[in-house]
């Protein structure tokens, strides 16, 4: 009972007697770098200018290389040396755009629409043929290198390279198709890049819902018909109703800049064979289903 | 004379024979990750030797003449930790001062010297070879660290190479790069042995 007492309190002083030399070396030492940073810091200071502090400030900093730069600090100190750079910043959009110009003592011209992607497919699982059940790599960057990983060339495949790729959890794969939700989409274009079937287009994005020719194939009318049930057969018909629409390559595209809502535009919507023609947006409606052939 | 045989013996073996990257397999996250250009490679080896050099001399110091006869080896890393840190945000200053190219080039891997192997590495090793004066402790320090610079610029030229070579596309990129260095590394071996 004596002997382990004693051994403790013998313990805690062997401690106590190492420990304290062992503080004041750490003490000493870190007194000893701090005065020698300090004097660096002070002789070694970098002057930054305060406007490129001022402009990282009003950046959203969502680091998504929207603007071409490596990130919102490198941004922020281009659009200081060159005020043409202001509004390359997509998820900020035009209020940010506005703010920085403020603070530049610049006007800029607010006008002209955003900028929003759009999927050029509208076929969900159950419209498309598959000849067999993919099993390899699950992303579309290596579906894509397999010829047959499904029927259809063009459209979407449906492993969320662009869901991935989006910073701001704005693209979901619904049934088999990349679906834009256009409330949290900023415009960054970052699903563009990502798809490698480059079935996202980004668009003025004039008029909310707006139209579009939602199919990207380029195959002939019946080729297209025996892989999907809603591909664009180039029958022209929408053509017909307004010239916005144009037919090139079995595929008709509509001129998006000159798009604004008419009973023509509903007309071609409505006459489509295989309802390629679809609304996307924030207020789109259900797409119809095709005609019966 | 003999003297100056024995600090140019220790002075070659840490820079070829006992290359910290190449026989200790130390410092190998700036050896891949900066060694993509030759001039910042360059500028890479010369902030780690020059940590290298001041924190090796620094530790040593304290080592002998504070820590050892003070009984208080324990708490050798944790000196050398606050030395190596307060060295690295030394040179961080005066690169971003002097050198701000340099400095946006480096990016995260100058405050990453910190914590390079190498650095922790030398500061180790001098006890452990049991360097016992102050001026071997300099030489071989400043050695190790013109070793890391050998290592990186051998690595960085030859990659400026390959990247004009035919790589095949399986080994592009980090593959190419591990190659390059296990066959440096295998060259290097030819002086195994030759000092120490």
């Amino acid at each position: 009972m004596m002997a382990s007492q004693l051994s403790s309190s013998s313990m805690l002083h062997q401690l106590w007697s190492t420990a304290w030399p062992a503080g004041v070396t750490m003490l000493g030492l870190a007194l000893a770098f701090a005065i020698v940073l300090l004097i660096a810091s002070r002789r070694l200071r970098v002057e930054v200018d305060p406007r490129v502090e001022q402009i990282a400030g009003l950046l959203p900093h969502a680091g998504c290389g929207a603007c071409g730069f490596a990130g919102c600090d490198q941004y922020a100190q281009a659009v200081l040396m060159d005020a043409q750079l202001i509004g390359r910043c997509a998820p900020g959009g035009p209020d940010v755009a506005g703010r920085i110009a403020g603070m530049l003592n610049l006007q800029i011209d607010r006008s002209g629409p955003p900028v929003r992607p759009i999927v050029l497919c509208r076929a969900h699982l159950a419209d498309r043929t598959h000849y067999a059940a993919y099993r390899g790599i699950p992303g579309c960057m290596a579906a894509n290198a397999l010829a047959n990983a499904q029927a259809c060339k063009f459209g979407c495949l449906g492993f969320g390279d662009c869901v991935r790729a989006c910073k701001f959890n704005a693209v979901r794969v619904v049934d088999g198709l990349a679906t834009v939700n256009y409330r949290k989409c900023t415009g960054c274009g970052a699903c563009s890049k990502a798809c490698p079937r480059n079935l996202i287009v980004r668009v003025p994005f004039g008029h909310d819902p707006m139209m579009t020719v939602a199919c990207s194939s380029r195959e002939n009318g019946k080729t297209t018909r025996a892989m999907c049930q809603v591909g664009c057969i180039g029958c022209g018909l929408c053509a017909r109703q307004s010239d916005t629409f144009k037919v090139e390559d079995n595929l008709a595209r509509l001129d998006y800049a000159k798009y604004a809502p008419s009973g023509q535009h509903e007309a071609a919507c409505n006459k489509c064979p295989t309802a390629a023609i679809v609304y996307r947006g924030q207020s789109a409606p259900a797409p119809r289903p095709p005609n019966a052939k | 004379m003999d003297r100056f045989m024995t600090l140019l013996m220790g002075f070659l073996s840490v820079v070829l024979v006992n290359n910290f990257v190449f026989t200790k397999f130390l410092g190998t996250c700036p050896y891949l990750g900066v060694s993509g250009r030759i001039d910042r490679a360059l500028g890479m080896g010369l902030a780690v030797t020059f940590v290298t050099a001041l924190s090796g001399t620094l530790t040593w110091m304290v080592d002998a003449w504070v820590l050892t006869p003070l009984h208080l080896e324990i708490t050798r890393y944790i000196c050398y930790i606050v030395i190596i840190a307060g060295a690295v945000q030394l040179v961080e200053m005066y690169v971003r001062r002097f050198f701000p190219s340099l400095y946006e080039a480096f990016g995260i891997f100058l405050p990453l010297i910190s914590t390079n192997c190498v650095i922790l590495g030398i500061c180790l090793f001098l006890d452990v070879w049991g360097t016992d004066n102050l001026l071997e402790a300099v030489v071989v320090s400043t050695g190790t660290g013109i070793g890391f610079t050998v290592a990186i610029c051998i690595m960085a030229a030859i990659r400026e190479e390959l990247a004009l070579a035919d790589v095949p596309e399986a080994l592009q990129g980090a593959p190419i790069t591990l190659i390059t260095a296990g066959l440096l590394t295998l060259a290097f071996m030819g002086f195994a042995g030759m000092i120490k």
